[in-house]
């Protein structure tokens, strides 16, 4: 258990050499995609790897000649990552505009060190109207057909269709794995459960199943260490790896983490797709799929403050921490109404703001403490 | 000595307050005329000035109340009511004055807002959809929302097209009916395009006059002058003021009379947002160097085809042809602003870059890359100014004042160097 669990661990913090070596192994071609929307599947139909582009290692320096300072911190990292051609083993990278700091990215390299394959994808906001549907069928479909070119080879509907089940069947494995940690909270640790659904993201989706399929029965009989600790779940990081460190520090002021609505987390596996005739239509399917609420998607009539206190009592939790990711649009518009929600619910909430470089361990070390006061002192 | 220089005003453009003033008094009265009334981000507010519904616009509204000087009242007011300081400062701005009204905060009478009756969610940004949200989770009120994305490259405006022209049709119109309760006025919109290509058509005779040197005005002067070909659209008064300032720059351009006195020292291009809250503030700047702004990517924005607009066909086709075929949308992107730049810098002879950099709204697509590419290019020097188009506490007046200074510095030095001459 512990060695599977390491091998996650490994390639969340550095999955550079893992992912070129998969490359090398397999000789396959890496399809890099961005976060949050992009059908996966297509790729993986197509016999490539798909991975979800990631924040980096390490601070950004000559990232700033092309991107500003006060860009979020993914898109700053993946602009340095690229310009110091850490990813050059990446054979084709698919872009959309989650918010107008994304569409930034793929312009700015794009123009400046172009990878082999290219692809700017339009995906429609979650509004109402047959035409966003068929919009977004006739991107699915510019995108199959621009993958077919990069691989040199049809993506037949069986093809799609397989990938589909295997895509659903990870999905499907991670929703146990967090079952496991509502029923056991403290059976793993946050920043393991991060691990573990980025890797998902990072490496041979059939792999990564069958490694969770060895580790979940394990994870069954491990102890859990939740007594006396305070229940909360986790919100934020939009489309970007949380600091393990602050998850740490979330365990150390005596929480536990019981589940959350983060992307590198549960958002990513929610919702099945349905294999059947008409596999782009399925998969379009999904992309409309209003819960859980995004805030890129423009929906406005799903509230995403609803949701989470949703989230919160049904987890039984007596509070909610926010990660909110320094420049990132949708949450910071979002946040007032998140705040105002919580409060008139009555439902302890705190935002710890976060940056790419900056971690300022002792500062939320003590506001998460006074956080767990609180919540302590209302119990 | 230090030569000193001065902005020569054109007269023109003062009749421009008390036409923009009126626009924003209709508004504000229109509740108590009984009359309908539309907030609305992005362009699609043409839907609604067809249906004679009264119809703010969003960055119109900004810009209008930052450079009322009320701005930053407004946004004391979100960051009070709880909106966050690094939050796109137009958002804000509509958070404020919604906060504003909603709790009876007093607000500065000629920048009141009235509560709509329907929220058009134009998503050119993804941001913009954000205030419309938030404004049916305040108020509960209709939302039609309609994706105007911004065209990566100039090759994808045949995919785009389509998919606007089917949102219009199939979404707006059929909401606009429904809250005004009668049929799209399909020709008070093509009356509305005849105006606009008349008016736009005469701007773009002024903007000839930028090519001259030196130039008879300055890119302050046409921000002052851009209500008429966006959120004025259709009023018959926009067509006289743009014959009035095209006269006007006809006779300083024969008589060899420049915008900056007693010479125009340096031609820089702007880019980016005009810092609204800000115009004086930078045109003094500016003007101290002797330079004048002749060309940007935002005030090319404005329609600046208006020889597609076809206002006797269909006129919701022509004006989706205007948007994207059109070059209105997409300037703010990389790829086609970065040949819109290229065409313009040899045109009209610019010495020097300006980037203008607003932190709460990254719209400008690879600024630093543009910039980089020019320099090398064009051998003229590049500045990034970070700064913010309405919140003063985004910026250091200090820092920019330094960094200025330098940029001027090696203009100068650099002008012998320049690779368009």
């Amino acid at each position: 258990m512990e060695k599977v669990l390491s091998r996650f661990m490994e390639l969340s913090t550095d999955p550079y050499a893992s992912v070129a070596k998969w490359k090398e192994d397999t000789g396959k071609k890496i399809i890099g995609c961005f976060p949050m929307r992009i059908p996966e599947e297509i790729v993986h139909a197509s016999g490539m790897l798909p991975v979800v582009m990631w924040r980096g290692n390490e601070a950004v320096t000559l990232g700033h000649s092309y991107v500003h300072n006060f860009n979020c911190g993914l898109t700053r990292s993946f602009i340095d990552d690229v310009m110091k051609e850490k990813l050059d083993f990446m054979d084709g990278m698919i872009f959309y505009r989650s918010c107008l700091q994304a569409e930034e990215v793929p312009s700015t390299i794009e123009l400046n060190a172009p990878p082999r394959h290219f692809l700017y994808l339009y995906l429609p906001p979650l509004y109402p109207g047959a035409v966003f549907r068929d919009f977004l069928i006739q991107q699915l479909k510019r995108m199959k057909e621009n993958i077919e070119g990069w691989a040199g080879q049809e993506i037949t509907k069986d093809a799609l269709n397989n990938s589909i089940e295997v895509y659903n069947k990870n999905r499907s494995l991670l929703k146990r794995l967090y079952e496991l940690r509502k029923r056991k909270p403290g059976t793993i640790r946050a920043r393991e459960m991060l691990a573990i659904v980025h890797s998902s993201m990072l490496m041979d989706k059939e792999e990564h199943s069958k490694l969770l399929e060895s580790l979940l029965p394990e994870l069954e009989n491990r102890e859990a260490i939740a007594d006396g600790k305070v229940r909360v779940i986790l919100t934020g990081g939009l489309c970007q790896t949380p600091h393990t460190a602050i998850l740490d520090l979330i365990e150390e002021a005596g929480m536990v983490v019981v589940d959350d609505d983060i992307y590198i987390g549960s958002r990513y596996f929610a919702n099945e797709v349905t294999p059947g005739d008409d596999p782009l239509g399925s998969l379009a399917d999904r992309y409309m799929k209003k819960i859980p609420p995004d805030p890129t998607m423009g929906d406005w009539k799903t509230l995403w403050s609803d949701y989470m206190v949703d989230k919160v009592r049904e987890n039984n939790a007596k509070g909610m921490v926010s990660l909110l990711v320094k420049f990132c649009p949708p949450h910071l518009c979002y946040y007032p109404d998140i705040k105002r929600t919580f409060d008139r619910e009555g439902i302890p909430e705190v935002m710890i703001e976060v940056e790419h470089e900056v971690v300022s361990v002792e500062q939320t070390r003590t506001r998460l403490q006074a956080f767990v006061e609180v919540i302590k002192g209302g119990a | 000595m230090v030569q000193e220089f001065k902005l020569n005003r054109l007269e023109t453009t003062r009749l421009m307050g008390p036409m923009v003033d009126k626009h924003w008094k209709e508004l504000r009265t229109a509740k108590e005329r009984g009359e309908k009334v539309a907030w609305c981000s992005g362009v699609p507010f043409i839907f609604a000035y067809a249906m004679d519904m009264k119809c703010h616009f969003m960055a119109g509204y900004s810009a209008y109340c930052a450079g009322r000087k009320a701005g930053e009242h407004v946004l004391e007011i979100a960051d009070s009511t709880g909106e966050l300081p690094d939050t796109c400062s137009y958002h804000r701005m509509h958070m404020g004055m919604a906060e504003a009204v909603k709790r009876g905060i007093p607000v500065r009478e000629d920048v009141v807002l009235p509560i709509p009756d329907l929220m058009i969610a134009g998503r050119v940004c993804p941001e913009m959809s954000h205030y419309a949200e938030a404004l049916y989770r305040k108020f509960g009120i209709q939302v039609a929302g309609i994706e105007v994305t911004t065209p990566y490259q100039e090759s994808d405006y045949a995919v785009l097209e389509p998919y606007l022209e089917r949102q219009f049709k199939e979404i707006l119109i059929p909401t606009m009916e429904e809250i005004c309760g009668k049929p799209f006025d399909y020709d008070h919109m093509r009356e509305i395009l005849r105006v606009l290509k008349k008016t736009a058509t005469i701007r773009n005779d002024c903007l000839e006059y930028f090519k001259k040197v030196p130039s008879p005005w300055t890119l302050w002067d046409y921000g002052v002058s851009l209500a008429p070909v966006i959120y004025l659209m259709g009023k018959p008064e926009t067509i006289p003021y743009y014959e009035k300032l095209r006269a006007e720059l006809e006779e300083r351009s024969k008589n060899n009379i420049p915008a900056i006195l007693p010479e125009e020292k340096h031609r820089v291009f702007w880019d980016g947002w005009l810092p609204w809250g800000f115009l004086g503030h930078f045109s003094r700047k500016l003007t101290s160097y002797g330079a004048n702004p002749i060309s940007g990517r935002y005030p090319w924005e404005m329609f600046p085809r208006p020889d597609l607009i076809d206002p006797e066909g269909d006129p919701v086709h022509t004006f989706v042809k205007a948007l994207y075929t059109g070059t209105m949308l997409g300037n703010n992107m990389a790829k086609p602003g970065l040949s819109l730049i290229d065409k313009i810098i040899p045109e009209y002879q610019i010495d020097g870059l300006i980037f203008f950099t607003a932190k709460s709204c990254r719209i400008w697509k690879s600024q630093l890359t543009i910039l980089e590419k020019m320099e090398r290019k064009y051998g003229i020097p590049g500045l990034c100014l970070e700064a913010d188009m309405a919140d003063p506490k985004m910026f250091s007046d200090a820092q920019i004042d330094t960094r200025l200074n330098a940029f001027f510095e090696v203009l100068e030095a650099r002008k012998e160097k320049r690779r368009w001459v």
